[in-house]
């Protein structure tokens, strides 16, 4: 009963915070803001009854089915950051948005082809189950949690800090308030509704997306006639760029930064921990291959909708006095293109609608953030590092919630640290750390019979220490945010450098590796191999 | 007995699935590095109208990659589920 107590307690003042805000609100936004949370809340404290065991917590019991999942794990793929900002991006130089998108996912063939079944037949609630299926534990978690908990931490800072801007101009309400709803929300969706809430939060949140993004294209074509030849050739009439905004413009500009971007973002997919997760959610290798491809179809047709936004924006928003400061550029930033793009193609209506959704679309991601977050720390640190696997579930489940609130607070705090801060570049450098650490030692443990521990634990450490050092020093915050002249690393992207020195590290100190237990490792592949590939050994996960 | 006919089926399921993502992998790895490629060393040439239109090539490509994407991890499940799914299903009897 508490429960449903502190629920209400985190929906009554989120409501007032948004209906007593400035005066430039809008009735539609506010209104379906409180549907959202009110509905999203509800289903929390459905899930909290069902999510009383770790497994209940941590995979929603196994129960999720593959359409279901699929859609889940496009939510997280389909954040604010991607909706708004690739909108952004195509509006702002056209083609190159693309590449964004493209990169975005590409990585989605390599997680089904290598990794997704692997991953469900190991794991059991985190990649790092899979590493250390026949790996020595402690030292493998450590590592696998420090991968996952930077990742999941810098993608959370530039979470929140998108999401209080974008809160201060959609619903006019302070940034702090913003980000502190953002955050009180989320930590009562994971705490007390675990995978099970945060999954169907993103599912709704998903369909809603994907319904609202179709609505836009479609008004935007329907002004063409849906003759696309003409809807281009307008777009490229009104762009100051000209022509030059079909053609690759200034994000790629040497063969080595293309690649080390391409690898980034193909690999790092494949590492990332809150996505890895979702593939425990359902009950075996079936359902997983089966919502890869739902996936990688919603998130497909997703950016392809998101292009044309982009482009939409350029054609009906770039020239209409009303999005424009005195200066000429959108009120806002760019990446308010979509939103004022639904207001021009939909009026008030569609403009409320597209901001509650993405509201919506941050609390779901970072939601599913936190609880990646809460169980590296609860599952991998302290149930199997500290207590040596011996930890009874409830104890374990009592740490996931203290992770889970912890995890929240420091994600206001940084977020409101990092406010004036330039963040972009976090989201790249979480894929950079996902491909050059999480990604290796996943894909080497289920794929390669001569991995030892000290392999998989120098190189991907050091490889994790490198591509954090690489970004420091190289020019995105090297020059851009701490005002240095001149970078010491020269590539903004850092992934083929750190990559390659974690893939050779990793092979060099395994083969080098002829301690005894490394000869029990390599024993023990066969048979995690054969369970890899059939499956057989898993728990059924719904016996709970 | 039993022993020898699933190790046998098993062998088979891992040559199989050899067979499926080999060529599926290969084809995800060079459309896209090739996509980059073109990036980064010949801008232009993704630049290029396609004649009649003013959609340029690199738009037109791009759509298809994305398109080329879903069909790779659509052609892997549909192999998979017909091809795999049935050894994984005789070894999990025999076992």
């Amino acid at each position: 009963m508490y429960k449903l107590f502190f629920l209400l307690g985190v929906l009554f003042p989120s409501i007032l915070m948004a209906s007593t805000s400035e005066p430039k609100q809008n009735y539609m936004a506010i209104i379906m803001f409180i549907l959202f949370v009110g509905v999203t809340l509800f289903i929390t404290y459905w899930a909290s009854k069902r999510t009383q065991t770790a497994s209940g917590f941590y995979t929603a019991g196994g129960n999720i089915t593959g359409l279901q999942n699929g859609l889940a794990i496009s939510g997280d793929f389909m954040s604010a950051a991607s909706f708004l900002g690739i909108s952004g991006l195509v509006y702002l130089s056209g083609f190159d948005g693309l590449i964004y998108s493209i990169g975005f996912l590409i990585g989605w063939p390599i997680i089904l082809l290598l990794i997704a079944e692997p991953l469900r037949n190991l794991g059991k609630y985190s990649f790092a189950d899979v590493v250390s299926f026949r790996l020595e534990q402690k030292p493998i978690r450590i590592l696998a949690a420090c991968g996952s908990l930077s990742t999941v931490i810098l993608y959370l800072i530039a979470q929140m800090v998108g999401a209080g801007k974008l809160i201060e101009i959609l619903f006019g309400l302070p940034y702090y308030s913003a980000v502190t709803i953002v955050g009180t929300l989320m930590i009562s969706y994971v705490t007390f509704g675990g995978m099970l809430a945060t999954t169907w939060v993103q599912i709704i949140k998903a369909v809603l997306l994907l319904f609202g993004a179709t609505i836009i294209a479609f008004l935007v074509l329907y002004q063409f006639q849906f003759n696309i030849d003409q809807f281009f050739s307008e777009a490229v009439n009104t762009h100051d760029k000209g022509e030059s905004i079909m053609a690759p413009g200034g994000l790629i500009s040497d063969p080595i930064s293309a690649i080390s971007l391409g690898l980034a973002l193909m690999f790092g997919t494949a590492g990332l921990p809150h996505i890895l997760m979702r593939f425990f959610t359902v009950s075996d290798a079936v359902e997983a291959r089966k919502s890869v491809v739902y996936a990688t179809g919603f998130i497909g047709y997703f950016y392809i909708l998101t292009f044309i936004i982009g482009f939409g924006a350029i054609v009906l928003v770039s020239n209409n006095p009303e999005y424009l400061n005195n200066s000429g550029t959108l009120i806002g930033n760019n990446n308010m293109a979509a939103i004022h793009l639904s207001h021009a193609v939909g009026g008030d209506i569609l403009l409320g609608f597209i901001s509650a959704v993405a509201f919506a679309t941050i609390l779901a991601v970072v939601s599913g953030l936190t609880l990646a977050g809460a169980s590296a720390i609860s599952h991998d640190l302290y149930a199997n590092v500290f207590l040596k696997g011996l930890s009874d579930e409830k104890k374990e489940m009592k740490i996931s919630k203290i992770a889970t609130i912890s995890l929240g607070i420091l994600a206001i705090f940084l977020g409101i640290i990092f406010e004036k801060q330039n963040v972009a570049f976090m989201v790249g450098l979480a894929f950079a750390i996902a491909a050059t650490t999480n990604f290796p030692i996943l894909l080497l443990s289920i794929y390669w019979k001569n991995l030892t521990t000290k392999g998989a634990v120098i190189g991907g450490s050091t490889g994790l220490i490198l591509v954090i050092l690489l970004v420091i020093l190289g020019p995105v915050v090297w020059v851009d945010i701490f005002n240095n002249d001149e970078a010491i690393f020269y590539y903004k992207y850092p992934a083929l450098f750190s990559m390659t020195v974690t893939f050779f590290g990793i092979w060099f100190f395994s083969i080098m590796d002829k301690s005894k237990s490394s000869i029990a490792e390599k024993k023990l592949f066969k048979g995690q191999y054969f369970r890899s590939q059939t499956g057989i050994g898993i728990e059924k996960s719904s016996n709970h | 007995m039993q022993t020898d006919s699933y190790t046998e089926t098993y062998k088979r399921l891992i040559r199989t699935r050899t067979k499926i993502l080999f060529p599926l992998i290969l084809i995800t790895v060079i459309s896209y590095f090739s996509f980059i490629w073109v990036i980064a060393f010949n801008p232009k040439f993704f630049g290029t109208l396609i004649v009649g239109t003013k959609i340029s090539i690199g738009i037109l490509l791009g759509f298809f990659l994305i398109l080329l994407i879903f069909l790779i991890t659509f052609t892997y499940v549909y192999l998979v589920n017909k091809k795999i799914e049935p050894l994984i299903k005789q070894i999990q009897k025999n076992v």
